[in-house]
């Protein structure tokens, strides 16, 4: 994005929307250092009752991160963000991303944008979603 | 099972050191078959690479809190952003138990993280841990 300095609440970020592959997941839990086998081994995942392997929650949110950075214009932009792992992802899934500005702080120039991601099989994944965008990058 | 007797616990990661090649694995399995779009920045959540897998990963190795991976949800996560990190930072990370709640027939174990440089704060966060089962 570019238009960071005009942000008004009500403004929807530019959706962003990835397959999320066994080999994502696999290259996410060697880069990341976790190894739990739900993301990983899709025996095991079955045995505890989930239909196959699921992405770690902190992929999924690492995508939603992706999509404000790219929207905002750099991730440097990105103050803060969080969200509730509400569904699992599955592999082989495609999620996508969406947010909205609900309120937009001049002072100390902050906007706060409302986040969700959902699941091509519609299972909310990431709920509760909120990041804060610095609207001025000298002052991160 | 953990209790409210746990509570202000604290687990030290020091001096972990963000490697350049694995924050570019890290941004290459975050965007997948899409290119990435700042090669040369720290993803934001990377985070959970020097902050808050190796600080959980001493929470579940503690033998008095006693959780269990099998039945350990994490349910919410949270972070606030500082000042950006570079490839060769040194942070020293922490985690410290600040809640810990039964309802439910669920465990809530409430996490507050955090990453310092230095004296100073690159990283705030919390993370909501749901553990299955309660210790009454």
């Amino acid at each position: 994005m570019s238009a960071v300095g005009t942000l008004r609440a009500g403004d929807v970020m530019t959706p962003l929307s990835r397959l999320v592959t066994q080999a994502q997941i696999d290259a996410y839990a060697e880069a990341s250092g976790d190894h739990n086998p739900i993301h990983v081994d899709e025996e095991f995942a079955r045995s505890v009752g989930l239909p196959g392997t699921i992405a770690h929650g902190m992929l999924d949110l690492g995508i939603l991160t992706d999509a404000v950075a790219r929207w905002a214009g750099g991730s440097d932009r990105v103050a803060s963000i969080g969200c509730r792992f509400s569904k699992p992802l599955l592999a082989g899934d495609t999620i996508t991303c969406t947010g909205t500005v609900v309120e937009v702080d001049e002072e100390p120039g902050i906007a706060v944008l409302s986040l969700e991601a959902v699941s091509d099989r519609g299972d909310r994944v990431l709920t509760h979603g909120r990041a804060e965008i610095r609207l001025d990058r000298s002052r991160s | 099972m953990p209790d409210a007797s746990h509570v202000g616990r604290v687990y030290r990661a020091p001096g972990m050191v963000i490697e350049a090649d694995r924050v570019r694995a890290f941004a290459g399995a975050i965007a997948g078959d899409d290119a990435v779009a700042e090669p040369d920045a720290v993803p934001p959540t990377f985070a959970a690479v020097y902050c808050l897998f190796p600080t959980l990963g001493r929470i579940l190795g503690d033998p008095e809190v006693g959780i269990d991976l099998a039945g350990l949800i994490h349910g919410e996560q949270q972070f606030s952003f500082h000042a950006p990190l570079r490839p060769g930072d040194v942070v020293d990370s922490q985690a410290r138990i600040a809640g810990v709640q039964g309802r439910r027939g669920m465990t809530f174990v409430d996490v507050e993280l955090e990453a310092t440089r230095g004296d100073r704060p690159v990283c705030t966060g919390r993370a909501l841990l749901i553990v299955r089962g309660t210790g009454s």
